[in-house]
């Protein structure tokens, strides 16, 4: 027995019924995307910046409010205000109101005219690991900067000091470039792995649900007589999401292109086949889950479980793969996430054709093909009992 | 209100999720497997960086650069590329995040006592990696300036206060328990009233003696005490599993997490009874966890969102508690320096389940 194209297309026909019956869903399913493009682009950004400073300049002279503007200026260090008190100090960090304080003690400008080392402390926050560690290391370069242009210029007005310091005066300066994405947007580095994401949450979630729900209203039943075969279902299934996620991978990419200036620098068509292999994938994942799942609210919380945190985190959109324990590394692959998300950015960002992801495309493809069989093979056995 | 219909509604609750042995061992193993995987995810820090240097000068400046990058924990010089020519392919492929280019001329300039230009090249595609990255190379160039020994500067000393080993694990964790409980919470109380509408026995619950706030207490409490149990499994099998040191109060803890679990009981149940059907539901949850999860600074700083961003992020309950755990784990607040956090979620607990009771029974007398 060949599988019927008729057949199929009679139960794609059924669930877009299914689909438009239930419009507030559908709303959820097509806004959801949209909300999430639109809140990370234009709210989050990977990037430390403007952290919450405070001063407590015990000198109050020009050279300390010359070196206190050194850090309004970076744009790393947001300085909100000053305090006069090793209280008023420990109250601003308390109440979360600073995560970095610069501690001037009198007679900074001082030591410094008498050609001396003046201390300053520079307090940073450690409940808010990553901009302390930033905070560290701006507030050393921007030092080390302030210490190289006062010791050049000392050196040229003190007759002399050149020769007793065996040393060049010329200074080393960082220039940072960013390739792919050289003004270092968030929205645009983030929407090739976002797309990833929404697609995974949303689609596993939908076909979880619509098989256990024909379970739950006894239509499964009706299904088994009539003349559909299991891989027709499944299949019957997978295209009405299939053809829907791609239209919302399609919203995302041109919304993405028009208000964030998205690029789109690789092969097209290597994005379809990748972006179906993908949902073929992600979909099959749902199938799986109806079959091992005894009721609609299992399922629902199986799906929840399954996309909600673990494709954020497990899915290199956020954080770093490589950097994890292998076990979780392992765990990582389980999911199809990981390789799209190499493809996805590799083909918006960095310009790839087939050949550059060909191990990374491969590697989906086969997991699409396994997922489906597995699906229909689960399927088959599940609905035999 | 009587006490023994109420004993006997949450006797009825926990039959219903215990009739499904899945459901229970997937309610109880849902904290325990977010915890461990979002606790490695999340909790690990920036080390050992992919790292190329391209060397155009070939001077004992450049060695010296070598050597700084080699010595530190966050870089591994892993490429020496000839050119930005062969270093390109090694980027595109993801093999190498970071680059240094010491363009030919350093030492040279150096020596004339001018500025020279050490280039840094990050990967803009790897999310926060590469910020991480600018910020540790920008320090380490900016030491490469030969110090003087004499003459006028300034000594910075740093001081790292509260999680002096700057474990990301020690902020996070306390974070998790919310995060946790909020998921599990608004997953399971969304579907508390669509269910029995759905199946029907919502009606059938109208023609029983049971009052309304007989049947929200016992649709509430049974949820509850599910909750707390999972907050519990996730805030004591963190703390020891992770070695999360604990330097607050308990008492400041178990009321902002209290007050955190009604407005979340109160969200649940909103869902609940606006969505039609049990699917609806669950997607509406969805839509309220995604932004719950960014905006409220749990993955991301608030602070360096937009300032028309900022508003919303304080409307987000989960922004305060972070705020309240994170304070009482790590730096040991009490209720004075909470104080402002703490008052918002008693504000969301009182609106969102006051709102969720009115629903309630507007629905009830439907």
């Amino acid at each position: 027995m060949r599988v019927s194209l008729i057949r199929i297309g009679a139960l794609v026909r059924k669930e877009f019924l299914h689909l438009f019956r239930d419009p507030r869903a559908l709303a959820i399913v097509v806004l959801l995307p949209i909300m999430a493009l639109i809140l990370f682009a234009w709210a989050i950004s990977f990037d430390v910046s403007n952290v919450k400073t405070v001063v407590w300049d015990a000198d109050q002279t020009p050279a300390s409010r010359a070196y206190t503007q050194q850090y309004s200026a970076g744009g790393f260090f947001d300085v909100v205000g000053g305090v006069d008190s090793e209280e008023a100090l420990n109250e601003a960090f308390e109440r979360d109101l600073a995560r970095v304080a610069l501690v001037i003690p009198a007679g900074f400008q001082r030591v410094q005219d008498s050609g001396g080392r003046a201390p300053v402390q520079v307090l940073v926050d450690g409940s808010e690991p990553t901009s302390a560690r930033m905070g560290e290391a701006f507030a050393l370069a921007l030092n080390q900067r302030h210490n190289a242009v006062s010791y050049a210029t000392w050196v040229s007005v003190t007759p002399g000091a050149a020769s007793s310091a065996d040393l060049t005066t010329g200074t080393i300066t960082p220039q940072v470039r960013t390739w792919y994405n050289p003004e270092r947007v968030s929205s645009a580095f983030l929407i090739p792995g976002l797309i990833v994401v929404i697609i995974f949450i949303v689609t596993v979630q939908q076909t979880a649900v619509t098989i256990v729900r024909e379970r739950d209203q006894h239509t499964a039943e009706q299904m088994l007589i009539s003349p559909l075969r299991h891989a027709e279902l499944v299949i019957g299934k997978l295209l009405p999401w299939t053809v829907l996620s791609l239209g919302i991978i399609t919203a995302i990419t041109v919304l993405g292109m028009w208000l964030f200036a998205l690029p789109l620098r690789g092969s097209v068509p290597l994005l379809i086949v990748a972006s179906l292999a993908f949902v073929f994938a992600s979909l099959a994942i749902g199938v799986i889950i109806s079959t091992v799942t005894t009721s609609q609210e299992t399922a629902n919380i199986t799906a929840l479980m399954l996309t909600a945190t673990p494709s954020f985190l497990l899915s290199g959109f956020a954080f770093p793969l490589d950097a994890m324990p292998t076990v979780l590394q392992v765990i990582a692959r389980l999911f199809p996430t990981p390789e799209m998300m190499t493809i996805s950015r590799a083909v918006f960002l960095k310009g790839a054709g087939f050949a550059d992801v060909a191990v990374s495309l491969a590697l989906l493809v086969g997991y699409a093909v396994l997922a489906v069989v597995v699906a229909v093979q689960l399927y088959a056995r599940k609905a035999r009992r | 209100m009587r006490l023994r219909r109420i004993r006997l509604l949450i006797w009825k609750e926990f039959k219903q999720l215990s009739r499904d042995p899945m459901y229970a061992r997937l309610i109880l193993a849902m904290p325990i497997m977010q915890l461990f995987l979002l606790g490695y995810a999340i909790g690990v820090d920036v080390t050992n960086m992919p790292t190329a240097i391209v060397d155009l000068d070939r001077s004992p400046i450049s060695r010296n650069v070598d050597a700084s990058f080699e010595a530190t924990e966050f870089f591994t010089v892993v490429a020496r590329p000839e050119s930005e020519t062969e270093l390109r392919p090694l980027m595109d492929r993801g093999e190498v995040s970071i680059a240094i280019v010491i363009p030919a001329g350093t030492a040279a300039s150096l020596q004339r006592g001018e500025t020279a230009d050490i280039g840094l090249i990050v990967d803009g595609a790897d999310s926060q990696t590469a910020s991480v990255g600018i910020a540790h190379a920008s320090r380490i160039v900016a030491g490469l300036n030969t110090m003087p020994s004499d003459g006028p500067g300034v000594d910075a000393q740093l001081r790292v206060v509260y999680n002096q080993s700057l474990r990301a694990v020690n902020t996070m964790i306390p974070g998790l328990i919310a995060i946790v409980m909020s998921i599990a919470i608004l997953a399971i109380m969304s579907q508390a009233v669509v269910k029995e509408r759905e199946h029907g026995t919502l009606e059938q619950m109208f023609v029983t003696p049971i009052t309304k706030g007989e049947y929200l207490t016992g649709k509430i409490v049974p949820y509850t005490i599910i909750a707390v149990v999972q907050g519990t499994i996730a805030a004591v099998l963190g703390t020891l599993w992770f070695q999360v040191p604990f330097n607050g109060s308990m008492t400041v803890l178990v009321v902002g997490l209290g007050l955190f679990l009604l407005t979340n009981v109160g969200i649940g149940l909103l869902v609940s009874l606006i969505s039609r059907t049990t699917h609806q539901a669950l997607q509406a949850m969805m839509f309220i966890i995604l932004p719950m999860m960014l905006l409220s600074g749990f993955m991301f700083p608030t602070d360096s969102m937009p300032e028309a961003i900022q508003p919303f992020t304080k409307l987000m309950p989960m922004t305060h508690v972070l705020i309240v755990l994170r304070g009482v784990f790590v730096k040991g607040a009490g209720f004075e320096a909470l104080a402002s956090p703490l008052l918002w979620l008693l504000g969301f607990a009182v609106v969102l389940l006051g709102a969720a009771i009115v629903l309630m029974r507007r629905r009830m007398t439907e």
